[in-house]
């Protein structure tokens, strides 16, 4: 082990076989430090490191915006977007993509990129002869989530109009704006679900149980829209800041096997594949984005939950003050661990006009098995994949007694987090959880035995929104 | 209102929830139970046997090391072994090993707690110092190189000090204090630093296998807090002060947002360690081949051993041999480095407990 | 109030070494009544003479400092709000030095 301690500076005693992993990472930022140094020395330090023409963005020594004119800047960062666009095939001319957008910089740089790369493509459809070359559709979502969240009136509405008028001055072609209310998960009647709703919250008592809940329902609500409304890919805005976070915070919680499965660019275990075209961009970055550009931004007073979630964001700022890799770093550690077979786009065979490019590269990302098919099971309510022994450990010791279906189809996390104790009020959450979640549970339950069929049967036939 | 919020104590205290009978004395940090002392002796015991048994660490007739420094990790661990080895019968030879770098007003005071350690559970003691096996002291070596990379040094002799230790005893195996918050805290480093290759082993309750002599940590699962509440109650003896030559290393951001962990779900440093053990990690990655020293015949993937290389840096007056890495640590890393310092002028890092208690 | 104040795990290194304090302190608010909370400021201001950041973190102690009083885990008596009384022995013990 090197040795722990701030005295001894950066260089402690390491294993031969570790240091390669440690040095490339040290390289590389050696490298541009010393570019930019170079640079330095002869005196412009005010100019763009890139270009060499125009002004910095900013004094800030460290991060793209310290060493970039707006414009360099700019293009460095759709660069980013890019590249993990299409080496991940995440948009091709036939999708119909939906954008999920908050309102905060990071979506709404998301939302711009897309709407900038569709423009593009409708140029050059309009420009090519025989009309062949599609463009692909864009959509955007809002999730209304008052009915989670206690949020003043006056507030959401100022988010709604926000959103609203973002969407519809954006040129076109015209995207469609879907604004949802969360309670959406359970079915087509509102205040019912509403009720529902709060009832299935009040029986989360660790407020990072609660948050986590919530957040995998408004992942539900934004499958919901796209699922009913043809899109075939979801666009979200998560960036490098947000991954580092949730590496930590799924390490805290236990999630270490599934943790995999979030921080790739390609999510398809989910119905309609999710994409995160920004995980190359840090927060930073991207918020400096919205002000260089007057993007407008709109975000509501955050709920503070004082939980792990909080502790750990506070946490990874500090390091990333302490060393602006940091983040990077983090990512770049748990994109080590091996993916699941659900983390690039289905279907990606010869047939369908790949082009080599992407194919070429996506082998190079360490997909190995792209034939087998995924054997995963997954957690009902949060929808990692179960680690086998854990579930195994975890049904032979409840073989004995009767269990509900949730606990042993739940990873130990939301078992934990989530789940009440006792039975009965595992079978109150069960009755109070949205129909994916509920089928998602009947389809991982050990035996998918009859009885357990019939156990949750009225909790099935209750709503006209079971998942095929 | 005053009544309602503080709960009752002294003649009204709460009762054991094991026992019911005798008044409770702490909360299990990993169950939230509140029992007494001699139910929480009991159940600390219990629990270090059962990872013991259930991770084939000893087998019968072994004879075991037990890493001392004089510290709580290592003074309760010698103490809980030798309990538990008669207890269970486990038939182990049990030693105790310590190192002595050789730094004054702190080695030789914590190395007076192991000897009365010594005495008090009837273990023999090997004591093996930096000045016999290479000649240098640590305060010789700090008057030398400054307290820079001092640690750097210490580690690594201090590694193979162990070793050599462990083979002038014949022990088949080392045991060391390393807790489950020290466990969690070394995820979470490996993690911050990009160590994916460390990563996928720092959990492993045996390592160096391959090795000469294996180590194992009897303690992955028992919290600090535990440890040090049992060595109170206890009486242990053990000591407690920071190295004179890395003051203040225990100001790590990662061992704070442990703590802080601690207070909000204790059972994050279970978790911590169980996403560790449960990372997917292919384990393709090759392992450099092994081979030995040519100078001293210890294991080094090198020509030299890294101890050797040092030790050729310092008896040749040129300290900076072998320090950092092989292409050189740029001055910017080191700016980086000074950048982290807060305003009162002490070092912070993500890094924390002292240098000496976590290599062990 | 007759309080019997002991320092270990190395947080006896705030205090000019000395592990074991028999202080007198008398309760300002008037009512008589001392709180945890209210020995830990006292502590703060009249015991530890460097380093208080090693002792305490916002009002409470620093996560890894464990409090016993009269050998009972604070945790269990309230924390912050135990009262004190007359000739109670409080512990603090750091977890955070040496291993």
């Amino acid at each position: 082990m090197a040795c722990n301690s701030s005295a001894c500076q950066s260089n402690c005693y390491r294993n031969q076989d570790d240091e390669a992993t440690v040095e490339q990472d040290s390289l590389r930022t050696n490298k541009t430090d010393r570019l930019a140094a170079t640079y330095g020395d002869s005196g412009d330090t005010h100019l763009c490191f890139k270009c060499k023409a125009k002004e910095r963005m900013s004094s800030s020594e460290e991060g793209d915006d310290g060493r970039f004119c707006s414009d360099c800047f700019r293009s460095n960062l759709f660069a980013k977007f890019r590249q993990a666009v299409n080496s991940n095939a995440m948009i091709s001319p036939s999708d119909k993509v939906l954008v999920a957008f908050s309102g905060g910089p990071c979506s709404r740089v998301a939302l711009q990129f897309v709407h900038e790369m569709q423009v593009k493509a409708h140029k050059n459809f309009e420009a090519s002869r025989d009309r062949s070359l599609h463009v692909f559709g864009v959509g955007v979502a809002y999730i209304d989530e008052t009915s989670a969240c206690p949020i003043p009136l006056h507030e959401i509405d100022r988010t709604i109009q926000t959103i609203q008028s973002v969407v519809s001055s954006l040129s076109p072609p015209i995207k469609d704006l879907h604004i949802v209310q969360i309670e959406s998960v359970y079915s087509s009647n509102l205040s019912d679900g509403r009720e529902k709703l709060k009832k299935l919250l009040d029986t989360v008592s660790d407020v990072t149980g609660k948050e986590d809940l919530i957040s995998h329902l408004r992942m539900l609500s934004l499958q919901k829209i796209a699922a009913e409304n043809g899109y075939n890919r979801l666009v979200l805005g998560t960036c490098t800041s947000r991954i580092a976070c949730h590496v930590i915070s799924s390490t805290v919680k236990g999630q270490g096997y599934s943790l995999p499965a979030d921080i790739q660019y390609v999510d398809a275990r989910w119905e309609v594949p999710v994409a995160l075209p920004l995980r190359d961009c840090l927060a930073q970055e991207l918020n400096m984005l919205c002000c260089a550009d007057g993007l407008k931004t709109v975000e509501l007073t955050k709920t503070s939950f004082s939980g792990i979630n909080d502790l750990v964001s506070s946490f990874v700022a500090l390091l990333q003050e302490e060393n602006p890799s940091r983040e990077s770093t983090i990512v770049r550690t748990a994109g080590k661990l091996t993916p699941f077979n659900f983390s690039r786009i289905p279907d990606l065979n010869e047939s369908n006009g790949v082009p080599l490019a992407t194919k070429r590269r996506q082998k190079r990302n360490n997909f190995k098995h792209v034939n087998s098919l995924s054997s995963e099971t997954f957690c009902a309510v949060c929808n990692g994949p179960l680690n086998m022994s854990d579930v195994q450990t975890l049904r032979s010791f409840e073989a004995g007694q009767v269990s509900s279906i949730l606990a042993g189809t739940c990873c130990s996390s939301c078992q934990f987090q989530i789940l009440p104790k006792d039975s009965i009020s595992q079978e109150l959450l069960l009755s109070l959880l949205p129909p994916s979640m509920v089928a998602r549970a009947m389809h991982g339950s050990p035996s998918n035995s009859n009885s357990l069929r019939e156990k949750i049967q009225e909790f099935l036939l209750s709503d006209d929104e079971v998942e095929s | 209102m005053e009544e309602a919020g503080a709960k009752p104590r002294k003649g009204v205290s709460c009762l054991c929830c094991i026992c019911d009978n005798r008044k409770a004395a702490l909360k299990r940090p990993k169950t939230l139970q509140q029992i007494c002392r001699e139910c929480f002796y009991e159940v600390f015991e219990e629990e270090i046997h059962q990872v013991i048994v259930k991770n084939h660490l000893f087998r019968p007739g072994e004879r075991i090391a037990v890493g001392a420094s004089g510290g709580k990790d290592s003074t309760v661990l010698a103490y809980v072994l030798s309990e538990l080895n008669r207890r269970h019968n486990y038939g182990l030879d049990l030693f105790l090993l310590s190192v002595d770098e050789g730094i004054t007003g702190y080695r030789d005071d914590s190395l007076e707690t192991v000897k009365r350690n010594e005495i008090q559970y009837g273990l023999p003691l090997q004591i093996v110092s930096y000045k016999d096996l290479y000649g240098w002291t640590m305060d010789e070596i700090v008057k030398m190189i400054g307290l820079k990379n001092n640690c750097t040094f210490c580690g690594v002799f201090r590694r193979q000090a162990l070793d050599r230790g462990a083979a002038l005893l014949k022990v088949d195996k080392l045991a060391t204090g390393h807790n489950a918050d020290d466990m969690a805290e070394t995820v979470l480093l490996n993690i911050l630093r990009g160590d994916i290759a460390r990563l996928s082993r720092c959990t492993a309750i045996i390592t160096g296998e391959d090795g000469p002599i294996p180590r194992c940590k009897p303690f992955k699962y028992t919290y600090e807090k535990e440890i040090v509440m049992y060595a109170y109650f206890k009486k242990l003896d053990y000591f407690s002060t920071e190295c004179i030559y890395s003051p203040n290393a225990y100001r790590g951001f990662a061992r704070e947002f442990i703590k802080d962990l601690e207070r909000i779900r204790p059972r994050a440093i279970l978790d911590i360690i169980k996403s560790g053990e449960d990372f997917r990690i292919s384990t393709s990655t090759k392992m450099p081949e092994q081979g030995t020293c040519e100078r001293c015949g210890y294991i080094s993937s090198q020509k030299w051993c890294k101890a050797c290389v040092l030790l050729e840096g310092l008896n040749r007056g040129l300290p900076k041999l072998g320090i950092g890495r092989s292409r050189g640590l740029d001055n910017e890393t080191e700016k980086r480095e000074m950048k982290g310092r807060s305003s009162d002028g002490q070092t912070r890092s993500i890094e924390s407990k002292q240098c000496g208690t976590l290599d062990f | 109030m007759q309080l019997t104040l002991e320092f270990g795990g190395g947080l006896e290194l705030l205090c000019d070494s000395v592990k074991i304090h028999n202080v007198s302190i008398n309760p300002e608010n008037g009512v008589g009544k001392l709180v945890m909370k209210d020995l830990l400021s006292w502590v703060r201001s009249n015991l530890i003479k460097e380093r208080p950041e090693m002792f305490m973190k916002g009002d409470t102690v620093r996560p890894g400092v464990l409090v016993l009083v009269n050998d009972c885990d604070w945790e269990l008596s309230g924390q912050l709000d135990t009262t004190l009384e007359e000739k109670d022995v409080v512990v603090f013990i750091s977890t955070l030095h040496g291993g």
